[in-house]
């Protein structure tokens, strides 16, 4: 016999994106329909096709870091160590002795250690230089991140990252979600975290012919692409039993996961396997279609994914689909990829503390084979209870979150 | 204090967040720690242009001294070589 369930509750967040460096500073953006894309910063933007993106801005690092930490953190592990101490402090969680061993740090990342990598191989590459730095495979590995999270807070339990592309943040917010449901661990400091804006990655992505050069629009008529985006998302999560115990702070009950793999292209994505996704959500979280107040969809803005995002939606909700507002965060804080879920769990949380919806910024007009409601450019003060936050990720590969307020 | 031996303290200060008027030649390199070795190295290969063999018998290093003197040592190979190939 299986043993019963915890309930999970998010007490904690933190966050830094294109649209600041904290939680409260990303959901206002995405509320206010904000955008932070820009000129790029950290590449010339004259080497570039695709000229602008959702930068993190002004994050000096010697400011948080003290320079033996820092010589080992890449940037996408900078975004997820501030992140993560932001959550932490957040959910004012007393790390004992005992819950240190018991609590899991899980994150997601797509790409990794990308600005090491890039600019190491550049010596060997570009300069001619026949070595690269001595902490160049430290900092570039994939799970770096999780180590420094560890490190920096003094966590000693499971600890690991999931790589599943522009989903990593989800399926890792979804196995720590199940971690602490199913008592393999106590609390769980979890996200996704990117920091991929080096020279080699973005002309990677201009080569797919998916960036739009000038304004993400989701879902609208006359979309042209995605925009790239970075940061770090973190939440702390524990049994909803301590946090009421301790009298914590609860955002909202972390309540189901959903996923599938398309098993079909490695870019195109199917709208059966993000339908599967969206279903195995509600049905782990208990959830009817008609529950459902909000969701925070993928949103990309592409051609492919914005429709078969919507037809995804339908097939999954039926007749319920039509009463639901949908809206995509990506026009503002473009898409982080492997921490994107991340940013937009933010968002998904803050539409029920709020009980306001972020809109779909940048929206004009409505596109006919994009026919739900998406909540175009202005935030919609609504009851919000139960929410779905969508990834679908290069390779098919799809997660989906539920989350619910708590009485 | 030779220009090499100037160098080379001046390296391992930097990277190991030391005052420089604390090391010497008799700096045993047990005190540094693993991640900051091979900081230094890297620094001495980069300052003079040379590779610092691993596991070799013949170049021990245990305190600043060898240091100084190996890299003396491979400065002067490095020489014969640039000599020959002439």
């Amino acid at each position: 016999m299986s043993p019963a369930l915890h309930r999970v509750a998010i007490t904690g967040m933190g966050c830094i994106s294109g649209l600041g460096h904290d939680a409260d500073s990303h959901w206002q953006a995405c509320r206010d329909g904000r955008s932070g894309v820009e000129t790029i910063r950290q590449v010339d933007p004259a080497r570039l096709n695709i000229k602008v993106c959702a930068e993190v801005k002004d994050f000096d690092p010697a400011s948080h870091f003290p320079e033996r930490q820092l010589n080992l953190l890449d940037r996408v592990s900078q975004f997820a160590v501030y992140a993560a101490r932001q959550a932490l402090a957040d959910s004012a969680l007393e790390l004992d002795s005992e819950l240190m061993r018991r609590t899991a740090v899980v994150l997601g990342t797509g790409a990794g250690g990308m600005n090491t990598l890039d600019n190491q191989f550049w010596r060997l590459y570009g300069e001619g230089n026949r070595r690269v730095m001595p902490l160049t495979v430290p900092r570039l590995m994939v799970s770096a991140a999780a180590s420094h999270v560890t490190m920096d807070a003094k966590i000693m339990g499971p600890a690991f990252m999931i790589s599943s592309a522009c989903s990593s943040a989800n399926h890792a917010i979804g196995e720590a979600f199940w971690m602490i449901r199913t008592g393999r661990a106590r609390a769980a400091v979890t996200g996704g975290t990117e920091a991929c804006l080096t020279y080699g990655t973005i002309r990677g992505w201009e080569a797919l012919r998916v960036m739009t050069p000038d304004v993400c629009r989701p879902f609208s008529h006359k979309r042209r692409g995605m925009l790239l985006g970075e940061g770090a998302g973190v939440f702390v999560l524990e049994r909803l039993e301590d946090a009421r115990a301790r009298g914590a702070k609860i955002y909202a009950e972390l309540a189901g996961m959903g996923m599938s793999s398309d098993a079909g292209d490695i870019v195109f994505p199917s709208e059966e396997g993000a339908a599967a996704a969206i279903t195995g959500a509600l049905e782990d979280a208990g959830l009817a279609p008609e529950e459902i107040d909000y969701i925070n969809a993928h949103g990309t803005g592409t051609a492919a994914n914005d429709v078969t995002e919507t037809r995804a939606i339908r097939r999954a909700l039926g007749a319920a689909a039509d009463k639901v507002p949908v809206s995509s965060t990506k026009g503002v804080h473009g898409h982080a990829l492997g921490g994107a879920g991340a940013l937009e769990l933010v968002a998904a949380v803050r539409a029920i503390t709020d009980q306001v919806i972020p809109p779909t910024a940048n929206y004009l007009e409505p596109d006919p084979d994009c026919d739900l409601d998406y909540v175009p450019n202005q935030a919609r003060p609504a009851a919000v209870r139960t929410v779905l936050s969508n990834s679908f990720a290069f390779g098919g590969l799809n997660a989906v979150l539920a989350v619910r307020a708590v009485d | 204090m030779t220009d090499i031996e100037d160098k080379i303290m001046e390296i391992v200060a930097r990277e190991t967040r030391r005052e420089r008027a604390s090391l010497s030649l008799d700096t045993e390199l047990s005190e540094v720690e693993s991640l900051d070795l091979v900081q230094i190295i890297f620094a001495i290969e980069d300052e003079f242009d040379v590779y610092v063999p691993q596991e070799d018998e013949s170049f021990k290093l245990d305190n600043l001294r060898d240091v100084v003197e190996g890299v003396k040592l491979l400065i002067a190979e490095k020489q014969d070589q640039s000599a020959e190939s002439a």
